[in-house]
């Protein structure tokens, strides 16, 4: 009698196990940015665009893997732009099963991460992180549907050069992956036009009162101050340049300052500021279901890498559903096979999974709005 | 250049004095290093951030500026002296008979708790602190001076003159010595020790207020872990100064924001919290008295 008690109680056990093994059946995707501290602005774009996206599948009724439907279950990794975090969420993804990743946001962040991504044989693909050696690595897991600082310092460069016609540049970076990646890729390509920068150095991340550098800068009499860098320490640096020191230089930076907050806390010294980023999404066609339905689901504007971060998502989503797998070499290699319509247009990957083309195009802060120079 | 690296080790050396006050008297007091001394500045930059929102919607800050200049200081000013108070009778009060590292502990669970308080209330992002004083700038000895900069200055000065007076002139500033002195003795010729440990928290915490407020307006920008590093370069001066010694925190924040701004324009900038620091272990080393010499020798013996 106690025998058939146990057996039945074991047979219970395990039913009920299953019933939830087959209740949890969902597709999880890891999706990991700075969501919270200094960089959160960049953390919320990130996620409403994968939002959306994962959204638009469930209402769907889930991304369908062989002949079963799975609803698609977000695992939200919050790495606070720093790169041992990162790591960790990357492990933590990994043993949770994660079967594709949209993140990190930070090149820091992405590049230790990458290697735990590949190592598992798991998919990711960056909607942000610019810094080239991400993809230099040889990992054939790792995607980005964003552009690279060697093509953004190119066109920094030859804008200073060309159009604005400026021979004594400053150059600061926040001594990050991604921040001093920038600034030297636009040093190089200055150098290799002939103007060799007055000024380089880096400054510390998360300080506050940057005169000290800035008033060294000043010495030099530059006509432009280049930052690689967030907008956090960007915004200190612009406000010090015109409020502190009364410089009238310049100030150019690249796409790891266009957020709202950058204007609406620098007020007028962001005036004028030079920035390298992609040309403007809201006037793509294709994005404009995506800004819509933004629109009407969260209440605001999309930011500079939501479309980006729910084109990575669909992606993933997609990749999964036409090879039936979560394999990670069947995924990179799908990914790599076509060219792929998406809310930011035609996107290719190459062997490296680059996108093929990413024209950066200058854009300047005018009248509190980041504006597309024609 | 050497003067307008003055003038930006001035200012940093303004803010980092008036927090440096905060720890130097409560150490005077009670030897206890109350490390949750720089989230007080930090709640009273937000505070300041607050109180701005509502005169703005009052349309105060346009009619009355001198009123709000007032405001923004003081509502900030009161409401951390109740922190500061609080504080003190939550965190240390109980462990004041302890073996002296339970309050030290007790200090950094505080600091971790208000941290991330605000983190939860008020978000993790960057607040901006509105303009308040839209001052003119002018040039001195070839260095650019802001108006901000000379009433940050000022403030400063004025509150440091105004606690030496405190403290050597009135009965209460007397108890704070004799305290400071020995804390039992005191206790024996009828001064009220409690009363004047709250009394030294809540000055500690309105000059961090105001250092709090300073920093909101100067850079415009406010965080919730603006207290931690701002907290750790301020106790660097206070010891600096000799920990315990009130001139010696306000040398000690002035010398050391002026080593940082010097080191930062002239050497590298990307190494400037790393010589701060070094400059107290060598400090540490050569003098562990620190310069003016501590005062909490005395006190040492109860």
């Amino acid at each position: 009698m106690r025998d058939k008690l146990f057996t039945v109680l074991t047979i219970l056990a395990a039913a009920a196990f299953l019933g939830t093994a087959a209740h949890a059946a969902t597709l999880k995707l890891g999706v990991a940015g700075p969501l919270t501290g200094d960089q959160a602005a960049f953390g919320e774009m990130l996620k409403n665009g994968a939002t959306l996206a994962v959204e638009e599948w469930n209402a769907k009724g889930g991304v369908k893997v062989g002949k079963k439907k799975m609803k698609v279950d977000i695992l939200w990794g919050d790495d606070r732009h720093d790169p041992r975090e990162g790591v960790s969420i990357a492990h933590k993804f990994v043993n949770s099963g994660a079967a594709g990743i949209v993140g990190h946001f930070n090149s820091s962040v992405s590049i230790p991460a990458s290697t735990v991504y590949a190592e598992a044989g798991v998919v990711q693909i960056t909607p942000a992180s610019t810094n080239p050696k991400l993809t230099e690595q040889g990992f054939s897991t790792v995607f980005r549907v964003c552009g690279r600082d060697d093509q953004q310092g190119e066109v920094a460069a030859n804008y200073i050069v060309d159009k604005l016609k400026l021979k004594r540049i400053a150059i600061l970076h926040d001594k990050t992956t991604y921040g001093q990646g920038l600034a030297d890729e636009t040093k190089r390509f200055l150098e290799k036009r002939g103007v060799k920068p007055v000024f380089y150095s880096g400054v510390v991340q998360g300080d506050k009162d940057y005169t000290p550098v800035l008033t060294a800068a000043k010495q030099k009499n530059p006509e432009l101050v280049y930052f690689g860098g967030i907008h956090p320490e960007a915004i200190l640096l612009v406000k010090q340049m015109r409020e502190r020191l009364g410089m009238k230089a310049h100030f150019m930076s690249g796409d790891g300052i266009v957020t709202d907050e950058y204007y609406k806390i620098a007020g007028k010294s962001a005036e004028g500021t030079y920035i390298t980023f992609t040309p403007d999404q809201t006037k793509l066609a294709a994005a404009q279901n995506v800004i819509k339905n933004h629109r009407k689901r969260f209440g605001k504007e999309v930011g500079a890498y939501t479309i980006y971060s729910y084109v990575a998502t669909n992606m993933i989503l997609s990749a999964i559903q036409a090879t039936g797998s979560t394999n990670g070499s069947k995924l990179s290699a799908h990914l790599r096979s076509k060219p792929w319509n998406t809310s930011l247009g035609k996107l290719q990957f190459n062997k490296k999974g680059d996108v093929l083309e990413s024209p950066y195009v200058l854009w300047q802060v005018k009248g509190s709005k980041f504006v597309e120079i024609k | 250049m050497f003067a307008q690296q003055l003038v930006n080790g001035l200012v940093v050396g303004a803010v980092y004095a008036l927090i440096a006050l905060g720890y130097t008297l409560v150490y005077g007091i009670l030897q206890l290093i109350n490390f949750a001394h720089g989230e007080i500045y930090m709640i009273g930059a937000y505070v300041g951030i607050a109180v701005l929102a509502v005169l703005g919607t009052m349309g105060l800050t346009q009619t009355s500026l001198a009123l709000s200049i007032v405001l923004v200081f003081l509502i900030p000013m009161i409401y951390c002296a109740a922190y500061g108070i609080t504080l003190e009778r939550v965190a240390y009060r109980p462990l004041r008979n302890a073996p002296r590292l339970s309050p030290l502990i007790s200090a950094i669970g505080m600091s971790l708790f208000l941290q991330n308080y605000v983190q939860v209330v008020q978000g993790a992002r960057d607040k901006a602190f509105p303009n308040l004083l839209e001052l003119g700038s002018f040039q001195l000895f070839g260095a650019y001076v802001n108006g901000l900069q000379i009433f940050i200055l000022v403030l400063a000065l004025g509150l440091m003159a105004a606690l030496q007076l405190f403290i050597k002139k009135t009965k209460l500033g007397k108890a704070m010595r004799a305290t400071a002195q020995d804390r039992t003795m005191a206790s024996l010729v009828g001064v009220n020790v409690n009363r004047v440990i709250a009394v030294t928290f809540a000055i500690g915490s309105v000059l961090a207020a105001v250092a709090g407020v300073m920093v909101g307006m100067y850079y415009g920008i406010v965080n919730h872990h603006i207290g931690f590093v701002a907290g750790m370069k301020a106790f660097t001066a206070a010891v600096l100064g000799g920990i315990g010694n009130v001139t010696g925190a306000f040398l000690g924040g002035f010398l050391l924001a002026l080593l940082e701004s010097f080191w930062a324009g002239y050497v590298s900038a990307v190494y400037k919290d790393v010589f701060a620091f070094m400059v107290l272990v060598v400090v540490l080393i050569f003098r562990p008295e620190g310069i003016l010499g501590g005062s909490g020798g005395e006190a040492d013996r109860t």
